[in-house]
């Protein structure tokens, strides 16, 4: 009698327990659920903040930014300042800029104009001295009687993200002598070689490095990265 | 018969598809100076408005039909046709109107108030924006029409459904 009663007292205790710890776990992942579910609210509406906030912002810099090399090509060509020209100009160049702002600078992040462009600038002299110096290294490769060409396919997959950089550094390759982009397919160039060392050069990687550098790329943050946008952002505040 | 959309292939080259979005811009802007300066350089109307063509059939080669659709549509194009070839009749018939022959544009310097060979310069100028904009429109109509194999964006649901019938 006693047994059956004890043991009918700890089976209570267990179901009690059991209740217990269900509900433990229920309001629990009440819990967990609510906290993700607030977390991600707050994720979209600051991404929606910040992304409306680029919308505009991008959209309206793009315009004038358009505006302003599209008018400078059209005194470039026209080379006729006399009001009615001018004025012609700014109208054509106001409609085509209407018309698309979108291309010219699709993908450009805030504020990222100047300094993509002064990096461009300084970059220009670099690549030169790099044609310069392969232009030597091929007229080697032609003129010595051995000719000592080892042409190869290469192929590597790049860290740079956007078409732009992705352009800048094919025809980059392509300019240097001794080096061709056949293709991009994906993420991967497929460069031919005219030799070891040239192709040691572009697998080394310096020169993605630098086009990384220019278009703020592929975690590729300097100090002088974060100094130049610092700037940008506090004038935007 | 495939859809609308898919009749014209865009290209998977990354670099022809920057380089192209890059220029455009470029050579929409040429076009205008083309047509602008027509009267003082070679060019005109004609000329402007196939470098405008042009670019148009360039961006829907490199990105699309359904990319570019908002830029540039088959209605856009019936209606700036039409617009070019009214600018033009218009001017020649305002010519008529103001007791001269059809496209005397002297006699513009009525309305215009400026001197003869102004607004002898300013008809012509006008009368090259029409062409511009009618030449660029037939331009990108016969591009479209050539690569759709002359179905309009509203119809190929009608032949689907009739097929499926």
């Amino acid at each position: 009698m006693e047994v059956t009663l004890l043991i009918q007292a700890t089976d209570d205790a267990f179901q009690v327990m059991e209740k217990a710890k269900m509900q433990a776990v229920g309001i629990l992942d009440t819990a967990t659920r609510l906290t993700s579910e607030t977390r991600t609210i707050q994720e979209r509406k600051l991404k929606a903040i910040f992304k409306g906030a680029h919308e505009s912002q991008s959209g309206f810099l793009n315009f004038v930014a358009t505006f302003a090399i599209l008018i400078i090509f059209w005194a470039v060509l026209s080379g006729k300042f006399d009001a009615f020209h001018m004025t012609l100009g700014i109208l054509c160049s106001l409609v085509i800029a209407w018309l698309s702002h979108d291309l010219l600078f699709a993908n450009v992040r805030i504020g990222d104009i100047r300094v993509i462009v002064q990096r461009f600038l300084i970059y220009i002299p670099w690549h030169l001295y790099q044609i310069f110096l392969s232009n030597f290294h091929v007229a080697y490769l032609a003129l010595s009687p051995r000719m000592p060409i080892q042409p190869e396919i290469i192929r590597f997959k790049t860290k740079l993200e956007s078409d732009i950089s992705w352009v800048a550094f094919a025809n980059s390759i392509t300019l240097t002598p001794g080096t061709v982009t056949v293709d991009i397919e994906g993420n991967e160039f497929v460069v031919h070689a005219l030799s070891k060392k040239v192709a040691d050069d572009l697998n080394a990687g310096e020169m993605e490095d630098r086009i990384a550098h220019i278009f703020m790329e592929a975690d590729h943050i300097y100090i002088q990265d974060v100094l130049d946008v610092s700037r940008i952002f506090s004038a935007l505040k | 018969m495939n859809g609308f959309a898919e009749m014209i292939i865009k290209t998977e080259d990354i670099i022809v598809k920057t380089i192209a979005r890059i220029l455009i811009p470029f050579i929409q802007l040429f076009s205008l100076y083309v047509i602008m300066h027509g009267h003082y350089s070679p060019g005109g109307g004609f000329q402007g408005g196939v470098i405008m063509g042009a670019s148009l059939v360039l961006l829907f080669l490199t990105h699309g039909y359904e990319e570019s659709k908002e830029r540039m549509s088959e209605k856009a194009a019936i209606l700036f046709s039409s617009t070019g070839v009214l600018i033009y009749s218009g001017i020649g018939l305002l010519c008529l109107l103001l007791l001269g022959n059809y496209l005397d544009y002297g006699r513009l310097s009525l309305i215009l108030n400026v001197d003869l060979a102004h607004a002898r310069s300013l008809g012509i100028l006008g009368v090259e924006i029409g062409v511009g904009f009618a030449v660029m429109a037939v331009m990108f109509s016969i591009f479209l029409d050539i690569s759709t194999g002359g179905i309009e964006p509203g119809e190929e649901k009608k032949n689907e459904k009739a097929s499926t019938r």
